[in-house]
């Protein structure tokens, strides 16, 4: 141990008197290329390196373009942001584009709820009768959006 | 607290049953790896946790294991709807069958049921997201099954 004469015989070196035997991770360089945004909804990841596919097989063909696939693309991209804002609060820009990207969610919530019915039931208030039970609920495919 | 949303956080549509992929699609939702796993890992653990931003980090990342689980029960249960007894039979279904038919139980591809035993809550920092990297890791690869599994069926 060359500059560390703090850490005792219980302490590693990295990054500052680190506990022993914390497992490393290899780290995912910031220059490594990227899909488009269309791409990558479609394939689950922004990253070619992370995207591995399970046996053979290959995704295929881009999202539909739906109230449901918008709805679902801005709440994607609402919840990535206020994952990584939850270790990085004090990034300003990020709070703002998520700010953004909320209200994004919150209109296209409004336009799917209108279009295919409640999605929480609270929404259900919006209507006139109890309709929070009516099929198809989404493992049977779930409400049919109206294309654009 | 939870609110529920009556949608899938991902669409699946898979139109014709493949009893023979459920076998291993099952494993996923509550298999040694699986989401219901990851769910109560992250969950569990937020209590023993002493910084305000990994408590954010585990219960935002514990809800979303939530809505993963529900897109791996729609896997199944779209893979093992109108199946016929010779596709049960062909794809080696039948002990999965004779228990649960169609239903979608949480149990790992061998066929034990779920088990709290697959995941750890140490109330330690560092075991605990020790824990969770090495279980990311495991699900990073197979997250992307179902998504595939469901443009390959379209």
């Amino acid at each position: 141990m060359q500059n560390n004469d703090s850490c005792s015989y219980k302490e590693g070196p990295l990054p500052s008197c680190a506990p022993l035997a914390v497992p490393m991770l290899a780290a995912q360089p910031c220059s490594e290329p990227a899909y488009d945004s269309a791409d990558a909804l479609a394939k689950g990841t922004l990253f070619p390196g992370l995207d591995l596919p399970f046996m053979d097989y290959v995704a295929n063909g881009p999202v539909e373009n739906t109230p449901q696939a918008e709805l679902m693309a801005l709440d994607f991209v609402c919840q990535e942001l206020a994952l990584y804002l939850d270790t990085h609060p004090d990034d300003k820009e990020a709070f703002k584009t998520w700010k953004s990207f909320s209200a994004l969610a919150k209109e296209g919530r409004k336009r799917y709820v209108e279009m295919c019915g409640p999605v929480t039931r609270t929404d259900t208030a919006n209507f006139d009768a109890w309709v929070w039970p009516a099929d198809p609920w989404p493992w049977n495919g779930g409400r049919k959006a109206e294309k654009k | 607290m939870f609110v529920y949303e009556k949608k899938l956080q991902y669409p699946v549509r898979i139109k014709n049953p493949d009893p023979a992929m459920a076998k291993y699609i099952i494993s996923q939702y509550g298999g040694p790896d699986g989401e219901l796993s990851a769910s109560l890992r992250y969950l569990s653990q937020r209590y023993s946790m002493p910084y305000e931003q990994v408590k954010a980090l585990l219960t935002d990342i514990g809800v979303e294991e939530l809505a993963h689980l529900e897109i791996v029960g729609t896997v199944v249960h779209q893979l093992t709807r109108n199946m016929t007894v010779e596709q049960v039979e062909k794809a080696g279904f039948q002990d999965y069958f004779v228990d649960h038919t169609a239903g979608v139980y949480a149990q790992a591809a061998a066929g034990f049921p779920y088990s709290a035993a697959t995941f750890q809550v140490k109330g330690d920092v560092i075991a605990d997201l020790a824990e969770d990297m090495g279980a990311d890791g495991t699900t990073t690869k197979e997250q992307h099954s179902p998504k595939n599994l469901v443009k390959t069926h379209n």
